[in-house]
């Protein structure tokens, strides 16, 4: 059974960059994974909330920015789900129905 | 064990046009598949597929490009050479309209007529059925230490 909004989380490229970067260095905070990631300190920060709302990384405030690390229980059940799902083509195959689903959505409101 | 084609389909709740410009257009290919994607809407057209910074590069040739019905190109050459018949994988996703939705089936062969060693051919194989590890592999290492601990 998958978590589709656990899914969601892990599907995209550039969370899946923030997720190997944070697993490297063991914290970080919008500001230092920008500066590695070519994506703003903004659509950082959004990222960030997307995999903290799924409890993928967990943040504690420092000064003005927040600290982030990977919350290790929630990434072990992320790579679980995936290895259970088990194929490249299915995950793409996911991705797909997930994103022309979702402009189905705005095109008909 | 047949190494020939991989097959799969899917049910997606939009209509065949939208689902073509997902699987089809470079921008929607950067969100599904590669970190970056560039790719001409035209047969004979080599693109790319890339992952990270050019750490791993694909080309790829589109085939065959029949909106809203079929999508195909080849991908996984050996040694860099341009996608053609006899070198690579060839995919095709064909889409059909399934109610309200569409149904969306893939294809991936050429792994016989790539013409491989067995072990390797199944290999590549196993890859492409399995192979989240390109494009998670520090989290294939943590998932390997947290087995291993």
């Amino acid at each position: 059974m998958i978590d589709e909004d656990l899914w969601s989380a892990i599907g995209d490229p550039t969370r899946r960059r923030m997720l190997d970067l944070l697993l490297v260095d063991g914290v970080g905070t919008a500001t230092s994974l920008s500066e590695r990631l070519p994506v703003t300190r903004q659509a950082v920060a959004k990222h960030l909330g997307v995999l903290d709302r799924v409890g993928l990384v967990h943040g504690t405030p420092a000064g003005r920015e927040v600290r982030y690390r990977i919350d290790e229980a929630q990434l072990a059940r992320a790579v679980a789900q995936l290895s259970a799902v088990g194929s490249a083509w299915d995950a793409r195959l996911r991705r797909i129905k997930q994103i022309a689903e979702a402009i189905e959505r705005e095109r008909k409101a | 064990m047949e190494y020939g084609t991989l097959e799969r389909q899917i049910h997606i709740e939009a209509s065949p046009e939208v689902v073509f410009e997902v699987v089809s257009r470079p921008e929607h290919l950067r969100e599904w598949w590669a970190d970056d994607a560039k790719l001409d809407p035209a047969p004979g057209a080599v693109g790319e597929l890339v992952w990270g910074d050019r750490a791993h590069v694909e080309a790829i040739t589109v085939v065959d490009l029949d909106p809203p019905r079929r999508f195909s190109f080849r991908w996984v050459a050996d040694g860099g050479e341009a996608p053609v018949a006899g070198n690579s994988l060839l995919v095709t996703f064909d889409l059909e309209p399934s109610g309200a939705g569409t149904l969306l089936r893939l294809t991936e062969s050429g792994f016989r007529e790539k013409g491989w060693e067995i072990a390797v051919l199944e290999e590549a194989y196993r890859d492409h059925v399995t192979g989240w590890e390109r494009f998670l592999p520090q989290l294939q290492t943590y998932a390997v230490s947290l087995g291993s601990s």
